[in-house]
């Protein structure tokens, strides 16, 4: 078995040659403790077994970044037979400055010369014999989107890894005479624990102490040699930068570039002149001054379009399939806790799960289109000044975007952004962008209480609302938790490509099946509690079942016509469930609840029935939608409308007649439903995306807190305003 | 002419002005970012344009195009091609 590491700088088509040479037969999963994925596969080439594993593109080893300490530990591991550095042929310069830190690993490197087409068409020709002589490995020029110089890189590979590649011979960038002498004695201290320098290669350990890179200092603090090593490295620092007059990392960037700017002289000739004709006037009219926002804002609603109305019809298929598996579960398995846990619990829960697949699907599959074209860092250039005023990146909107449709690939969408910070804070902002979900919730509270106007002027604001408070959140969580980590907004804008169909269809495939099965057992279990809860101790009483089933058959009795009949039955299996889940654990921890809901839902104490929104919260917590449901079992009335022209559902009837709400506390309560959680979908999601617990809770947390105080505000500004 | 070249900072060239790098004075992974990613001393750069909004701008630099905010403009000092 041998193992390959792909390496090379983002936008350089390094998926494209790891899908070339895997196939289909990949596996996706995370680096050890952190959220970057981490894809790897096989590949038989002649008579090896290769495993392939693609690394994060990097635009250096200098570990300061998650992806570059993966990167730059995965390459220094000794298991790492042959490393296949991607380089886009069309940027050869900056490409080669990943190289030359490769080079310094002492590993036998093949080159994939990508995108040899491109710079080809730009009149660029490179001289393969030179480069892969000055680079010490064969170099092999590939079109990985056209599988073109696939089974040249993989026969250069085998010659590689069995040892019979006559170019391959071990080449160092040279740092002048000053750098290699100070090198040579940093190299003898860390020689000094063997275990040490055969663990990693010391000449690569030694530049790393010079950079001052963190990764590096902290394997040498595992050394018994740390003492002389660290003071070795302190005065070689002192000495270069005194006597050469630059930083360290200064100098290493100037002889890498040397480096790659000699190799790019000596190998190419007749430089291209017609360089990126089409990306420039593409660009032209994409970033346009005036015409970039506009053409920005239609394509963002075209993938809108596609997500989440287009996705509607398969997401209603897949709703109408499990609708009809429930149906035909309630009517086959026998009545009793099981069925209940099938019927009410599982199906209804799985069926949760899966209606989000195609909307994930779909959105994940305009966003990797929109990476591949090249348009996504031009859609982060057109807002980031608008983002970064909040806080954010402007790799940052489209989730927010996203987010008004469905949270759950909202969150999934914030991968683009390359920065930690960036991404968790996105993360952590964008439940609070009002969901489709939760407009059911608005609809029904404020159909009721608000006249049609006011109701729709009211659901508008509560949109803005989440979106306003996204923004300021984004900022909040800036200037406090994640205070000081700026990262910085140093991002390449790389020529526009025809994204290949079948890489955007592997990745959507990937996104759906990982979020089944990441996020899908989180959304499960928290399904299945929440039935618990809202089913337990009532479901096992024998007495109403038995009550229950006397009544049915009494009704039946009397003979009535269908349509009466059928109503009454209804209402009987209604009555039922609210006796049930009245009495509930959640009915419990709704009353539980009560004294903390009181003062934004119940001000004067004047509300008997207050308990019940906080069961309805309570359950809408595994979604936001399932608040109207609840709504309808609490109160005992059918959420649907009884005949097509009524203005109020019964629900709402009874919601305005009994529930003691006032406009002011339905406004309130609205406000709540908007911050309070994420979904248990996001939660699922979130939990995935950040690998964190804390983070997970924390979201949680702060939205409560933070739902909570604008209720209990528009209470009382409310009351200010003289609203009751 | 006044002189060949004027020392400024990134952030105060306009669009279509090209200019070397002098030096990059911003510290830590910011520096590091700089440098790997071509702003070492004598690089050519032009700048392309301004985003819609006025910030970032988009940048030529080593032969492919990269956007910079202000702030990290700021904190490179370059000499003015005339």
């Amino acid at each position: 078995m041998v193992t390959i590491a792909l390496a090379g700088n983002p936008n350089c088509g390094k998926t494209s040659i790891f899908n070339a040479l895997t196939g289909a037969r990949h596996h996706v999963g995370n680096w050890p403790g952190v959220t970057v994925e981490r894809r790897s596969g096989h590949s038989d080439m002649g008579n090896l077994e290769v495993e392939v594993v693609d690394l994060p593109g990097t635009y250096s080893l200098a570990a300061q970044s998650e992806d570059e300490r993966i990167a730059a530990r995965f390459l220094s591991d000794p298991s790492v037979d042959v490393i296949v550095n991607v380089l886009d042929a069309s940027n050869l310069e900056r490409n080669l400055y990943l190289s030359t830190q490769l080079l310094e690993l002492h590993r036998p490197i093949v080159y994939a010369l990508n995108m040899a087409d491109d710079a080809e068409r730009q009149g660029t020709r490179i001289d393969l014999k030179a480069l892969s002589a000055l680079l010490g490995g064969p170099v092999i020029p590939t079109v990985g989107n056209r599988q073109e110089g696939i089974q040249q890189l993989k026969d250069a590979i085998v010659r590689v890894a069995t040892g019979v590649e006559p170019t391959i011979r071990p080449v160092s960038v040279s740092y002048g005479d000053d750098i290699e002498r100070e090198l040579v004695k940093l190299v003898g201290e860390i020689g000094r624990d063997e275990h040490l320098a055969s663990e990693r290669p010391p000449r690569w350990l030694a530049l790393q102490l010079l950079e001052a890179a963190p990764e590096a200092e902290a394997i040498v603090d595992q050394s018994h040699a740390r003492a002389a090593i660290r003071a070795q490295s302190q005065t070689s620092v002192a000495f270069l930068e005194q006597h050469l007059g630059a930083d360290c990392g200064t100098l290493l960037a100037e002889r890498r570039y040397g480096f790659a700017h000699g190799l790019v002289k000596e190998a190419i000739q007749e430089m291209g002149t017609g360089q990126r004709s089409f990306t420039d006037k593409l660009d032209g009219l994409l970033t346009h001054r005036w015409l970039g926002i506009p053409i920005f804002i239609a394509i963002m609603i075209g993938v809108y379009a596609l997500t989440f109305i287009v996705g509607k019809y398969p997401q209603d298929w897949i709703a109408a399939g499990f609708a009809h598996l429930h149906d035909w579960a309630a009517a086959h398995v026998p009545p009793g806790e099981l069925a209940s846990l099938l019927v009410d619990g599982i199906i209804p829960g799985v069926g949760a799960v899966v209606v989000f697949v195609p909307v994930i699907m779909l959105l994940m599959g305009c966003i990797a289109f929109l990476e591949d074209t090249g348009y996504m860092s031009r859609a982060a250039f057109i807002m980031d000044r608008l983002m970064h005023l909040m806080g954010l990146h402007g790799k940052s909107f489209i989730p927010l975007i996203m987010g008004t449709g469905c949270n759950v690939p909202a969150v999934q969408a914030t991968r683009t952004i390359e920065s930690r910070t960036d991404r968790f804070i996105t993360i952590l902002v964008c439940p609070l962008v009002s969901c489709s979900a939760r407009l059911q919730v608005y609809i029904l509270i404020a159909g009721t209480f608000f006249p049609p106007v006011q109701a729709a002027f009211a659901i508008m604001a509560l949109h803005f609302l989440g979106f306003g408070l996204a923004m300021l959140m984004g900022k909040v969580l800036r200037l406090t938790l994640f205070r000081g980590e700026n990262a910085p907004f140093v991002m390449e804008l790389p020529p526009y490509r025809l994204p290949v169909l079948k890489s955007t269809l592997i990745h959507m495939w990937e996104k759906g099946r990982v979020f089944l099965s990441r996020a899908g057992t989180v959304i499960l279990a928290g399904a299945t509690l929440v039935w618990f809860l809202s089913h337990y101790p009532g479901i096992s009483n024998r007495q109403w079942a038995v009550e229950r089933q006397q009544k049915e058959e009494a009704i039946r009795a009397q003979k009535l016509p269908t349509i009466q009949e059928t109503e009454q039955l209804e209402a009987l299996q209604l009555a039922h469930e609210s006796r049930v889940m009245n009495s509930s654990l959640a009915a419990r921890f709704g009353k539980l609840l009560q004294p903390a809901l009181a003062p934004i839902l119940d001000p004067d104490h004047k509300r008997p029935e207050a308990w019940k929104d906080g069961v309805a919260l309570t359950a809408g917590f595994v979604a936001k939608e399932i608040v109207v449901g609840t709504m309808a079992v609490v109160h005992q009335a059918r959420a649907e409308k009884a005949e097509a022209g009524a203005s109020l559902s019964p629900l709402q009837e009874t919601l305005k007649r009994h529930s003691g709400m006032t406009p002011l506390t339905a406004l309130a309560f609205m406000v709540f439903t908007l911050i309070y959680t994420p979904c248990l979908g996001t939660v699922g999601m979130i939990l995935k995306e950040t690998r964190s617990w804390a983070w997970t809770s924390f979201s949680i947390a702060y939205g409560l807190g933070l739902g909570w105080l604008l209720a209990f505000a528009t209470v009382h500004v409310g009351r200010l305003l003289g609203f009751a | 002419m006044a002189s060949q070249n004027t020392s400024k900072r990134l952030s105060d060239l306009h669009p279509g002005e090209g200019a070397t790098v002098v030096s990059v004075e911003a510290q830590g992974p910011v520096r590091r970012r700089l440098l790997e990613m071509g702003f070492i001393r004598g690089a050519h750069l032009r700048i392309e344009k301004l985003a819609p909004l006025g910030d970032p701008m988009e940048l030529v630099i080593k032969g492919y195009h990269l956007s910079l905010r202000r702030e990290e403009g700021d904190c490179i000092l370059v000499s003015q091609e005339q």
